[in-house]
């Protein structure tokens, strides 16, 4: 690079190098937060995330990360660090974890690095965020959905709290955690990883700004903004104006028995480039752990958004970001929560329920845009199980498990991605693999498999439910925790998709039988007894009588949908049959089911 | 292709050869005592075999002799080919059944989720590897500390293999949960397949890949029996072919692992075969870096027409990695099998540049790939590639590609390059040309710094081997960057693939599952499943080690601490546990092994372990590879010619004839070094010198 264009303007040489140091950088920090951690949740399951924000916290680059951990909430998290600490110095950390500012929920543990160049200039913060198997709950979960606020939810909450100074750790701090946590060697271990990854950032956005001057880099930052506003721009403009309000649903729960109802308000507008979800006009914050936080309320919101213009070329930051309004009100249960009203559950329940109905609104106005909504989650196949393990001196144990989860909705491009698990996590965690769950802990998994005809169907249909069966194994007994929505309201589709599967939550008795058990529950399993999960399947895109008939006849072949499902809902007729492995489309008999004769056409 | 200028006969029955089968070109390596000659032949997709043969005429036309006599002087061919990764993706593999424990039917289905890109809704979820309409299940069930919980129905069993009859399946792949664990289920499954289905191969997980998590043991698996009818037929085939043109030594494939298995065991099991092209680059990369700089850790980078392959050598050892995919992470299918940690990105020659809607430059990843090629190829390509910006920049000589094999057209990439790159960022082309080959060189920077930062290696420390045909472009670039101590560009780094083949060695790799914690060390059984791991690398070494000059046992467990998930592979200083003393040596060795890697350790945590392992290696030749001759044919070399630096513009610089520099003869950048196979720039402000070895080192 010559001296002359070190100035504060990159041009698209520059723009493309720098660009690709960053996201270096951030996979650099995503890397060792991964390999270090000690809990499953983080090194099985992928639960966290890595982002870089300027010095006035406008969210910059993000390693690929879950988008509900990612798109609001670093910079409010920032801000509070600013607004604590106006002055920051080199080598400072800060643990944050208040849902009141900024962050998801408590059991999202935060830890903050101001960039601080030589001359004690602040010029970025880099954050990773990762979710704790416990947080120091009243009960072993790290989703509480059943308690009345905070207290009796009872997380430890830190408010920009310095955990570092100097590079020195307040080891104050950490025996408080270590004496609420009850995991605490596994909480230690992860809290190292979290710590190398936010240091590996400093050092090398320090490198990189030593090495090509702060001022090119601060030019980089406006240009990058500026560039993914453009291409946001173009997005918007794919797409049709107009306005719809759409309603979606919590299933009731222990202290909400009615539920709770969920009220989007979505414009497009193409000619000023701009979306605008409303999402002011819903109840209070309610006496339970579903109420979303400002970030989640938010970051689910975009989330339906990003999903919505089907164009991932889109870099989803504050650039782009300024295209989007989304408005929500203090003390709402979608909205700015007030003390001490508890998040506990607020990435994901309800945070689904609003993320949905926008990707849904997207696509009611912009055919080929939108999709229809992803399954609800926390069916009993990711329940947080605990107990004392036989195989280890009774000694207890407590971690969540993603055994039977599935979810996504039909695109107007595709089919729903099978394990998308919830819509705020977009499939980047992972699912578990049956031995390494039966090695850690003293559980047996039976059976998980695909439901058949669970899909929502559609032109592109969703991802089927997935049915689990587990239960203790060794001698004790079992406890499983979990918060299953979607046994009520299902996944609906989107321009004349079905609705997905419905999530269930059943136990299998001794003798055999089974008996359903409530959406939101804890069980203590016996010796022989076992726990039945249903997820929720995604809804479809689009009219299932359009879907390719050549893609109705591989569902068949493969088992996820039955001959009569094909004939009755997709319109498809066959000959032979999927155990002879000789199905064929029969062209006269489709032709005439899809021809439009209405007594045909099944509701879906 | 034979560029050599001298044709001596080669001495009897000692020669060996390594062929690497790539998409474009068959390279061929022979090594004929203390010298190496490389050839390079088209590669024949219709009969591959037919490309080796004609590369094997290049040879023996050098050698002025004819084929039959030629191959008769060859002890040792050892042969890499794409074959079986290139049947994977284009679905060319044989019918397959897979069979698993009842409820377990979706293992292959389901997988171990993840996703990546999370907006892109573009890419649609993964198909099995199986269908599920050809996966079965058996009723069975063993749980994990090995009891049997429902024993195996083989009534029913008897009938599924009548399905697998009816459906006319060609393989079958078994992976039962806990296989590998307690066998015995599984292994009755194999009796009675053989039984009842006795032209039909299998493949039982236990025995193929015996590690934890069913999802990737069961995905090995069933892409080994996939495999299985295809690639018996050619090694057959490859076999048969060389034995009648006179080959009577032995042939040899190389594996993902980076060694060599006699053909025939290869056949047996296919799935080592499938990442064995780039697993080589890592042990030439080990072997020069033990040559050339004392053993220093290496990054071993092969710039291919396509790719860009990282991998490392650290106290002489070639970090492994079972998370390798056949495609991209996540949407490809996992092999789940012990292979060579290499990071690779499509950034190559071949990569095309472009400027994006919102006026930023990009590079790849789309490839033009060998066909079209770049536009300087006049082959139709009309997207500039960095090949063309080489040329842009006078980096490629146009009437000396591939030592004149084939005339550039460098006025077409000019034009091809201004319209596409340069007039949409409004720069100069040779500017532009420059910015392209810097944006390549940053984009490999950060996949070495990916798995750098992986493995815990600071590239400050390490020296750089390029190898690979476009390694020379900007391999200097990159090394520089990333401050290593220096680059090595080996004598046969154009084929760094192929030589790496005549060093590896015959090994062969056997695991077994056996979970224990250091704080309750079940000694005896431990110490039991050593000496049964020691007992088969023994019988290896008696089999097909016999003559070998010596055979090496080494041993390793995956471990980790409490609640992790992913283990670290730590090297056993012993191959027993007798005492505590022996105990304390290999929880120290695993903290020490997590320090390293991580940064991190905890000594006072309890450590579990998984898997054992042990690797037996037999070094067939006392010799690692000879060096290129140290004449050369000059025809086309010239002195001087204008190349394009961004710090100097338009400047005529040297062009110096590898082969013709003598070590203590250091050459100032900015300088072009080109040989017959590659081309090396030395960029300003570097210096660049033979080595006595052979190989050209670059300092910064």
């Amino acid at each position: 690079m010559s001296e002359q264009v070190l100035k504060k303007a990159p041009d698209g040489v520059q723009m493309a190098m720098i660009s690709s140091r960053m996201e270096t950088i951030a996979r650099k920090m995503q890397n060792t937060l991964f390999r270090t951690a000690r809990s499953g949740i983080l090194n099985t399951a992928h639960d966290f995330s890595c982002v870089i924000l300027t010095a006035d916290c406008k969210l910059l680059a993000a390693a690929e990360s879950l988008p509900n951990h990612t798109l609001i909430g670093p910079d409010l998290m920032c801000q509070a660090v600013l607004k604590h600490h106006p002055v920051l110095e080199r080598g400072d950390c800060f643990l944050h974890n208040s849902p009141y500012e900024g962050n998801s929920h408590a059991a999202d543990h935060c830890m903050i690095v101001p960039v601080i160049d030589d001359e004690g200039i602040l010029r970025f913060f880099v954050l990773a965020k990762a979710h704790q198997a416990d947080c120091g709950n009243s009960r072993p979960s790290s989703y509480l959905a059943d308690v009345k606020d905070l207290y009796e939810e009872g997380a430890l909450i830190f408010s920009a709290t310095k955990i570092q100074e100097e590079y020195k750790t307040n080891h104050d701090i950490v025996r408080m955690c270590q004496a609420r946590i009850r995991v605490p060697d596994q909480w230690w271990g992860d809290f190292l990883a979290s710590l190398g990854s936010v240091r590996i950032g400093e050092r090398e956005l320090l490198n990189l700004g030593r090495e090509i001057g702060w001022d090119m880099l601060e030019g980089y930052a406006t240009r990058w903004f500026d560039y993914s506003e453009q291409k946001m721009i173009e997005a918007i403009g794919r797409l049709s104006s107009g306005r719809v309000v759409l309603v979606s649903a919590h299933d009731p729960f222990p202290g909400i028995p009615d539920g709770i109802p969920v009220k989007v308000d979505v414009e497009v507008d193409t000619a000023q480039a701009r979306i605008i979800v409303d999402l002011r006009d819903n109840s209070d914050c309610q006496p339970c752990g579903l109420n979303l936080t400002e970030a989640t309320a938010k970051s689910a919101a975009m989330i339906g958004i990003f999903n919505g213009i089907l164009d991932h070329h889109v870099t989803a930051n504050a650039g782009s970001f300024r295209r989007i309004d989304i408005r929500v009100r203090e003390n709402c249960c979608v909205g700015i929560p007030r003390h001490p009203a508890s998040c506990s559950v607020a990435t994901t329940n309800l945070a689904d329920h609003v993320t949905n109905p926008v990707q849904r609104a997207i696509a009611e106005l912009s055919a080929g845009h939108g999709q229809a909504a992803t399954g609800p989650i926390q069916p009993p196949g990711m329940g947080v199980i605990s107990g004392r393990d036989p195989y280890n001196n009774d000694e207890p144990f407590i971690n969540q498990v993603h055994i039977g989860i599935s979810g996504g909705a039909g695109t107007p491009v595709t089919d729903g991605f099978l394990t998308m698990i919830h819509a705020g996590n977009a499939g980047m965690c992972h699912i578990d693999s049956v031995e390494v769950d039966e090695l850690h802990h003293p559980i047996i998994v039976h059976d998980r498999h695909i439901l058949d005809d669970t899909e929502g169907a559609g032109t592109f249909r969703g991802a089927p439910s997935v049915y689990s069966e587990y239960g203790p194994w060794g001698g004790n007994s079992l406890t499983v925790l979990y918060t299953a929505d979607g046994t009520i309201t299902p996944a609906a589709g989107a321009r004349g998709g079905g609705a997905g599967g419905m999530s269930r939550a059943a136990m299998r008795r001794a003798d055999g039988s089974v008996v359903d058990l409530p959406p939101c529950y804890g069980v203590t399993l016996q010796p022989d007894e076992r726990m039945i999960s249903h997820s929720s399947g995604g809804g479809g895109y689009g009219s299932p009588r359009e879907r390719d008939p050549a893609r109705v006849l591989h569902d068949l072949a493969e088992g996820w949908i039955s001959v009569q499902r094909a004939r009755d809902v997709y319109g498809v007729a066959v000959k032979g049959s999927p155990e002879d492995d000789n199905l064929e489309l029969d062209i006269v008999q489709t032709r005439i089911l899809r021809s439009g004769r209405s007594e045909l056409a099944v509701a879906v | 292709m034979d560029t050599h200028a001298t044709q001596t006969r080669p001495s009897a029955n000692h020669i060996r050869m390594a062929c690497d089968t790539g998409g474009t070109f068959t390279d061929l390596v022979v090594e004929d005592g203390a010298e190496i000659r490389l050839f390079k032949a088209s590669t024949t997709p219709d009969d591959p075999v037919r490309g080796v043969l004609d590369a094997l005429d290049l040879a023996a036309r050098h050698y002025r002799l004819e084929l039959g006599d030629f191959l008769n002087r060859g002890a040792m061919f050892v042969h890499g080919t794409t074959r079986a990764i290139n049947a994977i993706i284009t679905g060319r593999t044989a019918k397959t059944a897979f069979i698993t424990t009842k409820g377990h039917r979706d293992i292959l289905v389901m997988r171990e989720g993840g996703r990546i890109e999370p907006f892109n809704f573009t890419v649609a979820y993964p198909e099995p590897y199986v269908p599920r309409r050809y996966t079965f299940e058996v009723n069975e069930r063993i749980d994990a500390r090995g009891n049997i919980v429902e024993s195996l129905n083989e009534t029913d069993f008897i009938a599924t293999i009548k399905k697998l009859q009816a459906l006319k399946i060609e393989a079958v792949g078994v992976c039962l949960l806990w296989s590998v664990v307690n066998p015995v289920h599984e292994r009755r499954v194999g009796e009675l397949l053989k039984l009842h289905l006795p032209d039909v191969p299998y493949t039982l997980s236990h025995q193929l890949n015996p590690t934890l998590r069913e999802y990737r043991r069961a995905s090995a698996t069933v892409i080994d029996a996939s495999l299985k009818p295809l690639m018996s037929r050619y090694l057959d085939g490859l076999t048969n072919r060389l034995q009648d043109a006179g080959f009577n030594g032995r042939t040899l494939m190389v594996t993902s692992g980076g060694g060599i298995m006699d053909a025939a065991a290869v056949a047996r099991a296919p799935i080592h075969s499938i990442n064995s092209g780039p697993a080589m680059a890592p042990v030439a990369g080990r072997f020069y870096a033990e040559r050339d700089f004392g053993n220093a850790i290496a990054i071993v980078a092969d710039t291919g027409g396509t790719t860009f392959d990282v991998s490392l050598v650290r106290d002489g050892r070639i970090p492994w990695s079972r998370e390798t995919w056949i495609g991209q992470r996540t949407r490809g299918h996992m092999t789940g099998f012990p292979s060579v940690d290499i990071k690779s990105i499509g950034a190559g020659g071949g990569s095309i540049a472009w400027v994006d809607s919102g006026g930023i430059l990009q590079v790849g990843p789309q490839s033009a790939g060998s066909t079209p090629g770049p536009v300087a190829y006049g082959r139709g390509g009309t997207e500039p590639t960095v090949t063309d910006c080489a040329l842009i920049l006078g980096y490629i000589d146009p009437d000396f590609f591939l030592g004149g094999a084939m005339v550039l057209d460098r006025e077409g990439a000019t034009r091809q390059l201004r319209m596409k790159v340069a007039d949409p960022l409004g720069i100069k082309v040779e500017e532009a040309a420059a910015a392209v080959l810097r944006l390549s060189t940053e984009k490999m920077v950060g996949a070495i710094e990916e798995i750098t930062v992986n493995q815990g290696i600071d590239p400050t420390s390490a020296v750089m081997i390029g190898g690979g045909g476009a390694a020379g472009l900007n391999a200097v670039a990159v090394a520089r960057r990333l401050q290593c101590a220096g680059v090595l560009i080996p004598e046969a780094g154009a084929v760094m693939s192929a030589a790496g083949a005549l060093m590896s060695e015959l090994s062969s790799d056997y695991a077994q599952l056996q979970f224990t914690t250091s704080d309750r060390f079940a000694g005896d059984k431990i110490n039991e499943v050593l000496a049964a791991l020691r007992k088969r690398c023994l019988e290896f070494a008696e089999g097909p080690g016999a003559g070998a000059l010596d055979c090496q046992i080494e041993y390793s467990v995956e471990a980790r601490y409490p609640h992790q998930i992913w283990e670290i592979d730590v090297s056993l200083p012993l191959d027993q546990v007798k005492n505590e003393d022996d105990l304390k040596r290999v929880t120290d060795a695993f903290h020490d092994t997590h320090q390293r890697i991580f940064e991190i350790s905890d000594r006072n945590s309890n450590v579990e372990f998984v898997t054992w392992r042990a690797k037996v290696r037999c070094r067939l030749n006392d010799r690692p590879a000879g060096t290129l001759p140290p004449e050369g044919d000059f025809a086309g070399g010239r002195a001087k010619r204008p190349v394009y630096f961004s710090e100097l513009g338009w400047s005529d610089v040297a062009v110096h004839r590898y082969e013709a520099m003598q070590p203590g003869e250091p050459v100032a950048g900015p300088a072009i070094i080109e040989s017959s196979f590659s081309t090396v720039v030395v960029d300003p402000g570097t210096v660049a010198e033979r080595t006595a070895s052979g190989g050209l080192c670059v300092t910064f």
